[in-house]
């Protein structure tokens, strides 16, 4: 019996090795970054940007683009410029233009998520102004384009700047009822790229944006919030009387809770209550931070101004009709779920009540007194 | 040979896990969120203890068999000619069963890892690889389960991934809103479970020291837990429209998971899954040969391992999508379950007549 498993063997290696389906790394394309533009015709404009790893050329990237009536059409146009065979494995970053998204994204979106290829890993981004611009054009002063854009982003969900915005959660978000999806912008800024602010999506289509300044907010708002810089003027509460007062605080530890409550006539009543530590790193202003008294005075202000601010930000998300903040989940949760069926979340709310309750607290603050 | 080996409690513990956690893994949340809506994960429990049922069935026709194999049971009352059509049908659900499930997951990994190779090449080395298990008998196929379990059982410790995603929120407070209920479904569902009714042709392999049944019981309990740890993970992660679109929401999972080192390493943790899908394809080609040895007792073991592993790979030609291979799937998996509570119920029938005439013939 032995020797027909050896000749058996010996029969199967044979008959694999021919078939084997080699590739060499050097041949094949890695695309790392693709950007889509709005094109005339209901097209798209695709670009694809592939890192070059071979030595006998003073070459860092590969640059594509083609317009076509869907991702896959362009790329079939593009692997007819290359003599590289493309692949998506490696794909990282995916850039949209405002004007496209402002259309709909979910035929790009779709064809991404079908791809067995693509990771559910692939940061989504915006881009103010166009996509294929930005990624094409070389940033003197950092790595290649397409790992310098990744890298931003990474950092930047890392720090808490923005929300991460993953393939995996902006389709987990856009199938929630309770929630809409959102995206960081990217701009460019002469010779640098960055964060814009947050885009803030109803389905697949892109609807409004929340300022860079009031992202650290939005990300607290939104709950899972672990560190991050801010930075505060405190003048705004008190009478301006010369003097200026500011805070500069950061490794923030937030926690958030929703609670609801249903009034029998009038709207839903939702509280937003975040309690958020963080270590004072800069405060220029009058106080003494090591008195009790005067340091609870400042985190009196700084909780005082983040909610009206935090107010305010709800009520924008509420006239742009986008729930970025996930607050029908909260609501969806605590009636049942016939009610919730009845109950059509998107006309109702931009009527409900919202308030942002923000408390802050000193931890530390820093080595003088 | 093999009948002096009796098999350990461990080893069939670990061996009814194996059997019954298969590709069908893969694909249970989504059944679940479609069939059940949220919170479906709870039902796994449901689904568990009907297997439990299903072998506390099989418990009795142990102990009233008093640890004789099937075949003895049946060839006492019933004669040969009419067992052997029943053998024969029996051979040919296990050998599409396990023959289906073994290309289902190849067209699944071809799709994911390797899309430009013919999943037949795959199949090909799997089935070599079910032929030489198969060969070297029961025993030996229990001691291979134990290590590939251990080679299979850590990536359930990659469910820590998700901790931090996962949201209870998400898993709102409905019990089963949302779902679409079909029998069908549920049955899809429950074959994720079969596997344990393979302990039936295991009688002849154990003795009081096995505890079959106790051992399968336990086993069953693993599969359980597992199935609703998974599930409980894949509700809390993907909010319920999402998990309801997805293919395989398992292997979306899996690619979700990165090291700084590394990423994209779900084609690697894929290879792993191999290891359990092999023992639910290996058993049911298994129980059929234990058929075939019946049918043809002057046949050699191996030969019969041979033409069984060649129809098995011959077959798995015929459907080649993944939507044919899963409606075959479906059907045998429908059919299986038919055997889990017709063959026991069967059996149960035969041993009262048995004992009925035994007690008449002590008057």
């Amino acid at each position: 019996m032995n020797k027909i498993m050896r000749i058996l063997l010996v029969v199967t290696i044979l008959i694999m090795l021919p078939g084997c389906d080699y590739r060499i790394l050097e041949r094949i394309g890695f695309t790392y970054a693709a950007s889509y533009d709005a094109a005339p015709e209901n097209q798209v404009e695709i670009g694809i940007s592939i890192p070059r790893a071979d030595p006998t050329i003073d070459l860092v990237r590969e640059l594509h683009s083609a317009v076509g009536k869907s991702s896959k059409d362009a790329r079939v146009k593009f692997a007819n410029e290359t003599d590289l065979l493309l692949v998506n494995g490696q794909i990282r970053v995916l850039l949209y233009s405002e004007a496209l998204a402002r259309k709909d994204l979910s035929n790009e979106i779709n064809s991404i998520l079908r791809d067995t290829s693509i990771s559910p890993l692939v940061k989504i981004s915006l881009v103010n102004g166009n996509a294929k611009d930005m990624l094409f054009k070389d940033y003197k002063q950092h790595l290649s384009t397409d790992k310098y854009i990744n890298r931003l982003l990474e950092k930047a969900s890392t720090n808490n700047r923005i929300p991460k915005t993953t393939l995996y959660e902006f389709e987990r978000d856009y199938y929630d009822d309770g929630i809409d999806p959102i995206a960081p912008i990217l701009k460019e800024q002469a010779e640098d790229i960055t964060v814009d602010g947050i885009g803030l999506f109803r389905g697949y289509k892109y609807i409004g944006k929340i300022y860079n300044k009031d992202v650290l907010l939005f990300s607290i708002l939104r709950g899972k919030f672990k560190k991050g810089d801010m930075g505060l003027d405190l003048d705004s509460v008190r009478d301006n009387d010369g003097s200026h007062e500011y805070i500069m605080f950061t490794s923030v530890v937030s926690n958030r809770a929703v609670h609801v409550k249903h009034n029998a006539n009038g709207p839903i009543h939702v509280t937003i209550a975040a309690n958020f530590k963080g270590s004072i790193h800069e405060y220029i202003g009058d106080l003494k931070l090591s008195k009790d008294a005067d340091r609870h005075q400042v985190e009196k202000k700084v909780s005082e101004i983040l909610s009206e601010r935090g107010n305010r930000l709800v009520k924008q998300l509420q006239q742009y009709n986008v729930d970025s903040l996930g607050i029908g989940m909260h609501v969806r949760n605590s009636m049942s779920y016939e009610a919730w069926k009845a109950l059509n979340w998107s006309e109702e709310y931009p009527r409900i009540k919202v308030d942002c309750q923000i408390h802050f607290k000193a931890k530390d603050y820093g080595k003088i007194r | 040979m093999e009948n002096n080996e009796k098999l350990s409690p461990f080893h069939t513990t670990i061996l009814v896990f194996m059997i019954q956690s298969g590709v069908m893994a893969l694909i249970l949340p989504q059944l679940l969120a479609e069939t059940f809506g949220t919170n479906g994960w709870i039902t796994v429990f449901g689904f568990g203890i009907i297997a439990t049922v299903n072998i506390l069935l099989i418990a009795a026709v142990y102990k009233l068999g008093k640890g004789r194999s099937i075949f003895q049971i049946l060839e006492q009352s019933i004669p040969r000619f009419m067992l052997i059509p029943i053998y024969l049908a029996l051979a040919v659900v296990w050998t599409l069963l396990g023959c289906m499930a073994g290309k289902e997951y190849i067209l699944i990994f071809q799709m994911y890892a390797f899309p430009t190779t013919n999943p037949m090449e795959f199949k090909l080395i799997m089935d070599l690889l079910v032929f030489w298990l198969l060969t070297k008998g029961l025993y030996n196929i229990t001691k291979t389960s134990t290590i590939f379990f251990w080679l299979f059982i850590w990536m359930v410790l990659l469910a820590f991934f998700f901790y931090s995603d996962f949201n209870w929120a998400r898993l709102t407070p409905f019990l089963f809103k949302g779902g679409k209920f079909t029998y069908l479904e549920s049955l899809d569902i429950y074959s994720s479970f079969l596997g344990y009714e393979i302990v039936l042709l295991l009688f002849a392999y154990t003795n009081q020291k096995t505890k079959l049944i106790k051992a399968t019981l336990i086993g069953n309990s693993v599969t359980t837990l597992t199935y609703c740890y998974l599930a409980f993970i894949t509700f809390g992660v993907y909010s319920l429209g999402q998990l309801k679109n997805k293919a395989f929401p398992v292997l979306e999972m899996m690619a979700y998971i990165r090291f700084p080192f590394m990423e994209r390493m779900e084609n690697l943790l894929f290879g792993f899954i191999l290891f359990t899908v092999l023992f639910s394809i290996l058993m049911y080609e298994w129980c059929a040969l234990e058929m075939l040895k019946h049918i043809f007792p002057k046949l050699k073991a191996n030969f019969l391992a041979f033409m069984l592993m060649l129809m098995c790979f011959i077959v798995a030609y015929i459907p080649d999508t993944i939507n044919d291979v899963g409606d075959w799937l479906s059907t045998l998996s429908m059919i299986e379950c038919g055997i889990a509570f017709g063959l026991p119920l069967l059996l149960l029938i035969v041993l009262m007549f048995q004992s009925m005439g035994s007690r008449l013939a002590h008057e």
